[in-house]
């Protein structure tokens, strides 16, 4: 089977709206950026308890995204199965897209920007004990792994078949080098946990391949391209498997560390004032309702039941990532047995500050930005028999979706 | 090499704070306003706790002076990823605020909370002293001043460094260290109760060893295995 790739013409008014409101957003996460680089990063909800915020958040959520996107376009380019072929480039793309995103949140998250090249110094002035530093030799590679990967898929060169099978298990890498920054961390007791870096790349499997399936869709849709529905259902099925596995690790992680006497972290995470992020978001969201539709008869054999899923199941991981830093970070530190009086303490708070928030909602515009112009000037949809005018409107409201889920972060 | 230490007595203690005060005026650590000290913004090197167990009339209420522990084993060196963080050959763990980047790895990974992000620009004035040599590099010579510290920069991370500026000087001109009229840091120095201990673990004559090897001693979060060098005498 021989398919075709064209790009989208990107003439349409509804188009040309969508990239202008991408670019303001994306131009106003610019200027708080600006702003709190130079006022310090007082302006953001971070503190000396709860040390990381919504930055890193968003940033080991698109990790994930990345590398679960890079599984899907191995199913074409490593053990091709050509009829997934039409969203592979997709695939890619987004896996690169997502992966800059997720460097440009560590980046302007760091204290001190213009020092981030010590992070690639690779022994010579980094520490390689660090689990940081060793994720800079990780992440460099990956993209220009993923840059070389893409420009082979869309020459539809020969090389993608040797790249691609690389760039995955880099990927893969790639995912346990940042589970294990968090699963090192023993002082605190709902990071620490061997499991942490294959729970990350089974998350990140489940949400990737999520993400790529509903993208994928909308922009098919919106740019009137052929969709094959076997294609969705069957990858429907694939999501069944992966978050079952998911569900099976986050649930032998937690039993394992509720289960010795020591056990404040799991009550501190399923009980404490954040439970709702672990009940609500991760479980419901991220495992219960996907499973129910994608397991149900009829809902799981349409489209758009599968859609549904698709979406609740990236915003309950994306609760997941939250789960993580939020209740991880705000668990006070136990110095002394007894009650520990005053701000010592007291459980970490996490305010949502302006600026904070409007970098966030910067960098996904940025990305639906990037991914919007790609469409127009890269050839990654399937050509259409008909090539009719496209326009991205309900791409936009799967990143608002994703962004109304940040906000309820904090 | 010497290996520094200090000892706390906890039953000398009387938690009048004096130790945090005297840290902020010698590091000139800025002052927060109570807004941030709300939001958790602010800069202690040294803090107090208070522990309470048990309810009223059965109640205990400890107090424990906290500095940085400067641990043998310190998580917070392994995870920096610029050598921001290190322990100097006397065991005293160093932050250098010229390599550091600031992404707040070490917050998250030291047990005790010693260590603090700068999250804004020093406004006071009285604080901002160009005349006195910026920071902590040793090879510079023109480095030893009273206040190691004259301006900050934001965006790094901060901590305890036991005073090595005291002890450096000390060194360099030959003064005892640790001894009743010897150099001591800031914080033991203000204890008016003489709670507080600073010396050579290494030295078998030292004040503090001689204070470990008749009195019963423990450690904060032994369980960690970070082999604490801040030691406390209980109550
Ligand atoms: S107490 Fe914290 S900051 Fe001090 S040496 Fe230990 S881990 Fe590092
Ligand atoms: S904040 Fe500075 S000292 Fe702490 S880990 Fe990062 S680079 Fe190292």
């Amino acid at each position: 089977m021989q398919l075709s790739f064209t790009p989208i013409k990107g003439t349409s008014r509804k188009y040309k709206v969508l990239v202008a409101v991408l670019a303001v957003l994306a131009l106003t996460g610019i200027v708080a950026y600006m702003v709190s680089y130079l006022e310090g990063l007082r302006l953001w909800g971070i503190n000396n308890s709860v040390s990381w915020g919504q930055l890193i958040t968003v940033d080991i959520f698109f990790i994930g995204l990345s590398a679960g996107s890079l599984v899907v376009s191995s199913l074409v380019y490593v053990f091709g199965q050509e009829r997934y072929k039409p969203i592979g480039r997709m695939a890619v793309f987004m896996g690169l897209l997502l992966m800059i995103g997720a460097m440009v949140c560590v980046l302007t998250d760091l204290g001190r920007p213009e020092k981030m090249w010590r992070l690639f110094m690779y022994g010579y002035l980094s520490n390689m004990k660090s689990m940081f530093a060793v994720n800079g030799i990780f992440y460099a590679g990956y993209i220009g792994l993923l840059v070389a990967y893409l420009a082979a898929a869309l020459a539809n060169s020969k090389l993608t078949k040797v790249i691609a099978p690389v760039a995955v298990l880099w990927a893969i890498l790639v995912h346990m080098g940042t589970g294990a920054i968090f699963g090192f961390i023993e002082t605190r007791g709902i990071m620490y946990s061997p499991l942490k870096p294959v729970e990350f790349i089974s998350a990140a499997f489940a949400s990737g391949l999520a993400l790529v399936m509903l993208l994928s869709y909308v922009t098919l849709k919106l740019g009137k391209r052929p969709i094959s529905k076997d294609m969705y259902v069957s990858l429907g099925r694939m999501l069944i498997v992966l978050i079952i596995v998911l569900v099976v690790l986050v649930v032998t992680d937690k039993l394992t560390h509720f289960y010795p006497p020591a056990r404040e972290s799991v009550l501190f995470l399923t009980q404490g004032p954040w439970s709702w992020i672990f009940w609500g978001m991760q479980v419901t969201l991220g495992y219960v309702i996907p499973l129910i539709i994608l397991c149900h008869p009829k809902w799981g054999k349409t489209v758009k039941g599968i859609m549904i899923a698709c979406l609740i199941c990236v915003i309950g991981i994306f609760g997941e990532r939250m789960g993580i830093i939020f209740p991880g970070l705000s668990q006070p530190l136990q110095y002394y047995p007894g009650e520990i009086e005053g701000v010592w303490g007291v459980r970490g708070g996490f305010p949502i500050m302006p600026a904070e928030t409007l970098m966030t909602v910067g960098i996904f515009s940025l990305l639906g930005l990037m991914y919007v112009l790609g469409l127009k000037f890269l050839q990654l949809l399937p050509t259409a028999g008909s090539e009719g005018t496209a326009d991205e409107g309900s791409e936009a409201t799967a990143e608002q979706k994703a962004l109304a889920a940040e906000g309820g972060t904090t | 090499m010497a290996k520094w230490g200090m000892i706390i007595d906890l039953d000398k203690c009387v938690g009048c704070q004096a130790c945090s005060l005297a840290c902020k005026s010698e590091n000139n650590v800025p002052h927060g306003s109570p807004h941030e000290w709300k939001r958790h913004q602010d800069l202690y090197w040294h803090k107090v706790i208070a522990v309470t167990e048990g309810e009223y009339p059965t109640v205990n209420t400890q107090i424990i002076p906290m500095p940085c522990m400067h641990c043998e084993h310190p998580p917070c060196v392994n995870v920096c990823p610029a050598k921001a963080t290190y322990q100097r050959g006397d065991g005293i763990v160093m932050q250098n605020f010229r390599r550091c980047i600031g992404c707040r790895y070490c917050i998250i990974a030291c047990p005790y909370g010693s260590r603090n992000f700068n999250f804004k620009d020093q406004a006071d004035e009285e604080y901002d002293r160009p005349d006195l040599p910026p920071d902590l590099d040793l090879s510079y010579v023109g480095h030893i001043g009273p206040w190691p510290y004259p301006r900050r920069t934001r965006g790094v991370v901060e901590k305890c460094t036991y005073c090595f500026h005291r002890i450096d000087q000390a060194l360099e001109k030959g003064v005892d260290i640790g001894s009743p009229d010897g150099v001591v840091p800031a914080c033991v120095e203000a204890c008016p109760a003489e709670a507080r201990f600073f010396g050579d673990l290494d030295d078998p004559e030292s004040e503090v060893s001689r204070l470990l090897a008749t009195r019963n001693s423990f450690k904060l979060r032994e369980e960690m295995s970070t082999h604490p060098k801040t030691i406390y005498l209980p109550r």
